[in-house]
């Protein structure tokens, strides 16, 4: 995708601010982020070449097996985390939980994930990401929900799928309904001007002149990597082959896994698999290296209220 | 072969905003070239140019060995001797010695005899935008917006020559920064060098290619113009 991202935000945020905020999603495609909750961890994922780290208490799976409330990560965890790796520490902060994300921009993380894996702290408003100098990645199901987002501020978004699942399913379906929807904004503006994108920006929600600019450029305005249920290089691949930027791995790496060295096996092969997503050789030594993947739940029997990816709206 | 071929390495990071810039570049000089991302050896042999981009360099040097890309990439900027241009992580990909390396240190493509510092300013929340002047875009210019993010700069130009038999050509320092809170008591240089050029390897702190502003694009297609006709490619131009 050769769109050109850079230019002017239409988000509030000052067009240095944001050149600095979004620039560094813009270095972080093709790659993989690892979620990660031990300084030994992070050095796995650094060797194996991850482009950054997700630094959370527990990896979503376990979240979703222990239950309770998931909230912002130990500082002294975080501090552990940056300490041992060079590549950029991202951290988890609950919706709309305003002093966590005061709390993480001040341990000097790179990037702060507006999570609904974590329990959401604010059932009403998301975070006015542009009020912060560190920059936000948030979860979308939609293009109005991805473009709501960054009217509050996300520097990159996210497509949601369902986090510690190991199930693709929700991924692909999120993908695909920003696509989806990016293709009627396309459609709009071609056959109907600025009254017709004026008229979807209302049904969708958002703001009218970033639906015309993302219909303009016929890609999200920002960095979009796939999150949630990515369990396998091919997983992996069939995300970046349906138009995400790169992809965030969360259970993935080292749920299930045997030893660290497996865990280690595992990332290296999600890197090689994100690299060279349309190389088919590629992708058999990737799934071969990768060995046996989480155990997983399926999507399809989890109850509404069991799922994290329709928190936040 | 009717036109040159100038190649962006595609590991990984931005890749995109670079072609994009080299084809507004491009339409300002009267010469045709071909632009194409490179992932594959046989994609690099192709190449009478290189630009590394920015992304993460731990991330790029390890697909790059995983891919078998680092000794080609080697003999592309050191033995060939083609023009190459590494902007932030790709500085940090042509330098021969790198610190605040991760554990164990990371592998580096080199060629540019200088020692390089990542992340010279911190982490994202210290990132910045700032004027720079560039003597070698014309004394009359306008200074260049740099966009510094997770930046490293050149801390060290090293003396001893890593270039094989060919006799080293200086090191030399083609823009700088002074940052005015940086200097504080922090043991670092007062200027930091921010641009290089050694031979036929160029180097930047920062991101031309996150700004619409062609200028370096332009006078680094013009470095790779010159160095084709001086070994007699066959340079055409657009009509």
């Amino acid at each position: 995708m050769a769109a050109n991202l850079n230019g002017a935000s239409a988000n509030g945020v000052s067009d240095d601010a944001w050149t600095v905020k979004a620039g560094l999603a813009q270095m972080l495609k093709g790659g993989v982020i690892m979620d990660v909750t031990t300084a030994e961890q992070a050095r796995i994922a650094e060797e194996a070449g991850a482009c950054a780290v997700m630094a959370l208490e527990r990896i979503p799976s376990d979240i979703r097996k222990l239950g309770g409330v998931a909230r912002m990560s130990n500082p002294e965890m975080i501090k552990e985390i940056q300490a041992a790796v060079t590549i950029p520490v991202m951290a988890k902060a609950r919706i709309g939980h305003i002093v966590e994300c005061q709390i993480l921009e001040a341990l000097g993380v790179d990037y702060v994930d507006e999570s609904e894996v974590l329990t959401p702290a604010d059932d009403a408003f998301h975070v006015r990401k542009a009020d912060f100098k560190v920059p936000f990645v948030c979860g979308c199901r939609n293009l109005g929900e991805a473009l709501r987002r960054i009217t509050e501020g996300a520097a990159m978004i996210r497509t949601k799928g369902e986090a510690g699942t190991g199930d693709v399913v929700e991924a692909v379906k999120h993908i695909r309904t920003v696509n989806a929807d990016i293709a009627k904004a396309k459609a709009a503006l071609a056959t109907g001007g600025d009254l017709a994108i004026a008229a979807l920006a209302r049904e969708i929600g958002c703001d009218a002149a970033l639906l015309k600019r993302t219909a303009e450029l016929g890609r999200l305005p920002v960095v979009n990597f796939a999150a949630g249920g990515v369990a396998t290089p091919a997983d992996a691949a069939l995300m970046m082959h349906l138009g995400c930027d790169g992809v965030f791995v969360g259970s993935g790496i080292f749920k299930d896994a045997e030893t660290p060295e497996h865990a280690a096996k595992r990332a290296r092969a999600i890197v090689k698999a994100v690299a060279n997503y349309t190389d088919a050789s590629a992708l058999i030594e990737a799934s071969i290296e990768h060995g046996t993947a989480m155990h997983g739940i399926s999507n399809a029997g989890l109850k509404p209220e069991e799922k994290m990816s329709g928190r936040g709206w | 072969m009717p036109s040159l071929t100038v190649g962006v390495l595609a590991l990984q990071g931005g890749v995109g905003e670079h072609t994009g810039l080299l084809r507004k570049a491009a339409a300002h000089l009267a010469a045709k070239f071909d632009f194409t991302e490179v992932r594959t050896t046989e994609q690099l042999a192709r190449c009478d140019a290189l630009i590394i981009p920015g992304g993460e360099s731990t991330t790029m040097a390890i697909v790059a060995r995983r891919l078998g890309l680092l000794e080609p990439l080697r003999e592309f900027v050191k033995v060939d001797g083609k023009p190459v241009w590494g902007t932030c992580a790709g500085l940090v990909m042509l330098a021969e010695e790198a610190s605040a390396a991760k554990q164990g240190g990371q592998e580096l493509v080199g060629g540019l005899d200088v020692r390089v510092l990542r992340n010279r300013y911190g982490t994202q929340i210290q990132s910045f935008v700032a004027d720079i002047q560039l003597p070698f875009l014309g004394e009359a210019e306008k200074p260049f917006r740099g966009v510094f993010i997770r930046a490293p700069v050149v801390e060290e130009i090293i003396t001893h020559s890593t270039m094989g038999q060919k006799t080293a050509e200086p090191v030399e320092v083609m823009g700088v920064f002074r940052k005015a809170e940086a200097v504080k008591g922090d043991g670092g240089s007062v200027e930091d060098i921010v641009a290089v050029r050694q031979r036929n390897v160029f180097g930047t702190s920062f991101h031309p290619e996150l700004t619409d502003d062609i200028r370096i694009h332009v006078w680094w297609l013009k470095q790779v113009l010159d160095t084709a006709r001086h070994k007699g490619l066959p340079v055409v131009s657009a009509v």
